[in-house]
């Protein structure tokens, strides 16, 4: 599993953990990332059961187990926190942050250490060691109880799954041609996100933020004005739809 | 078939099922020793050599559920044993990729503590379960060695309903028939399980 900082300042980090060229052949490349301030690290989706092992290894080399003390679950999907059973023995004192919506099943793979803290619809802000980390609420986009994480110092927007794209496991870090990456995330977000609505809501409410890179957990970041390009493409797209036929 | 060493999880859920249907044939036998009374005190003196039998059934049905009721539980709690230990093992396996992984890593000392902690558990587990066949072994036996007085139960009830008059006499057999198939059926399940447990 490769590692990549992607912001740096005086006060936190942000890294990017990805492109896993030893995870099996037919799960989905997965992107995850962590915050690291002066004393905690805020490790956002940290993935299925299969990338445990690569996830932890990659992790530890960047900080001490002990200061992982909070894990982000943008929703409930096995790619996003189904090795929740496991960090629960490896981080026992941890916080989970994730939906509401989503405790009473997200608790069914295995938490019996880790508290759960249950982020309320609006959303809230999560304030470590001076840094705050916004949950924005991406509700529909594509699970019913879903969150992105967007840092106003970092000026990073985590996005989940809205932005993904399937790509292959040697695929660049960022955006570089965005006509060209349509056609790999078109297909993504009209199957999986479900509501016209609550995408245009979404939008309306990621363009009053200053975004400088805008990171899925699946396929590219896109950074500078690509991110407004996403923004412009996505509340044009009609989603919601079994095939682009239909 | 499985593979018993690593999946002796689904091993311990099979005799947990196999055992449940042994209590519910032994719930039969039970029936079947409410019947054995009523025919028999229907019949008065013509069943005279009978009536006694009908103690030894009720005892056999007591002591077979009670016994299939424990063995079940016994089988249950091994389950979710066998689980725990089965996430405890999976457990370990990561560490011990992580540590393989990230020797080279500064900070790979910050898993020590846990990593000992869960081989704790794990090392806990194992006794528990461990314990836990054992018991269940034992208790399984005891129940096998229980069921082999109701062939002569069964045997003795044939010779008794032989007596009885014409009237009485078929359903006398009937309730020895019952008596010897219900034991028979437990028997099955248990050396069943006996067999499975002698995997673990």
């Amino acid at each position: 599993m490769k590692t990549h900082k992607l912001f740096e300042n005086t006060s936190h980090t942000w890294l990017m953990f990805g492109r896993d060229d030893e995870k099996p052949e037919q799960i989905i490349d997965t992107n995850q990332y962590i915050v690291i301030t002066k004393n905690n690290a805020f490790l956002m989706d940290p993935g299925g059961i299969e990338l445990f092992s690569a996830m932890l290894s990659a992790v530890i080399k960047q900080v001490p187990a002990d200061k992982i003390t909070h894990i982000f679950a943008s929703h409930q999907d096995p790619d996003i926190i189904s090795s929740l059973g496991l960090w629960d023995q490896a981080l026992p004192s941890a916080t989970l942050h994730s939906p509401w919506l989503w405790e009473s099943f997200i608790r069914h793979f295995g938490m019996h250490n880790i508290t759960y803290d249950a982020i309320p619809d609006e959303g809230a802000t999560l304030k470590l060691d001076g840094v705050n980390l916004e949950y924005i609420p991406a509700h529909y986009l594509h699970s019913s109880g879903n969150f992105n994480i967007y840092d106003a110092k970092a000026k990073i927007l985590m996005s989940g799954d809205i932005g993904a794209a399937l790509e292959t496991v040697d695929a660049p870090l960022f955006v570089d041609s965005f006509d060209e990456h349509i056609d790999k995330m078109k297909m993504f977000h009209q199957r999986w996100m479900p509501s016209n609505k609550a995408k245009n809501d979404w939008v309306q409410r990621v363009r009053k933020l200053d975004i400088d890179m805008m990171c899925p957990q699946h396929g590219r970041i896109f950074k500078g004005d690509d991110v407004m390009r996403f923004l412009d493409w996505f509340e044009e797209l009609e989603v919601g739809l079994v095939s682009n036929s239909n | 078939m499985s593979d018993r060493t690593t999946n002796y999880f689904v091993s311990v859920a099979e005799i947990a099922a196999k055992l449940h249907q042994a209590t519910q044939v032994a719930q039969q036998l039970s029936l079947t020793a409410s019947n054995a009374r009523a025919v028999a005190l229907r019949a008065g003196e013509k069943a005279a050599g009978f009536r006694p039998l009908t103690d030894f059934i009720d005892r056999l049905a007591e002591i077979t559920i009670s016994s299939s009721k424990k063995i079940n539980q016994l089988a249950s709690t091994l389950s979710r044993t066998s689980v725990s230990k089965v996430r405890a093992d999976d457990a370990i396996r990561h560490f011990n990729s992580v540590y393989i992984k990230t020797k080279e890593s500064p900070f790979i000392s910050s898993l020590d503590a846990q990593f000992e902690l869960c081989e704790n558990i794990q090392r806990e587990l194992n006794i528990k379960y461990r314990r836990q066949v054992d018991k269940l072994s034992d208790e399984l036996a005891m129940l096998s060695a229980e069921l082999r007085n109701a062939i002569i139960l069964a045997t003795l009830s044939r010779v008794e309903a032989s007596q009885a008059g014409v009237q009485y006499q078929d359903a006398l057999i009937n309730v020895a028939n019952n008596v010897e198939g219900a034991a028979g059926e437990i028997k099955g399940f248990i050396q069943y399980s006996q067999q499975m447990v002698s995997t673990l």
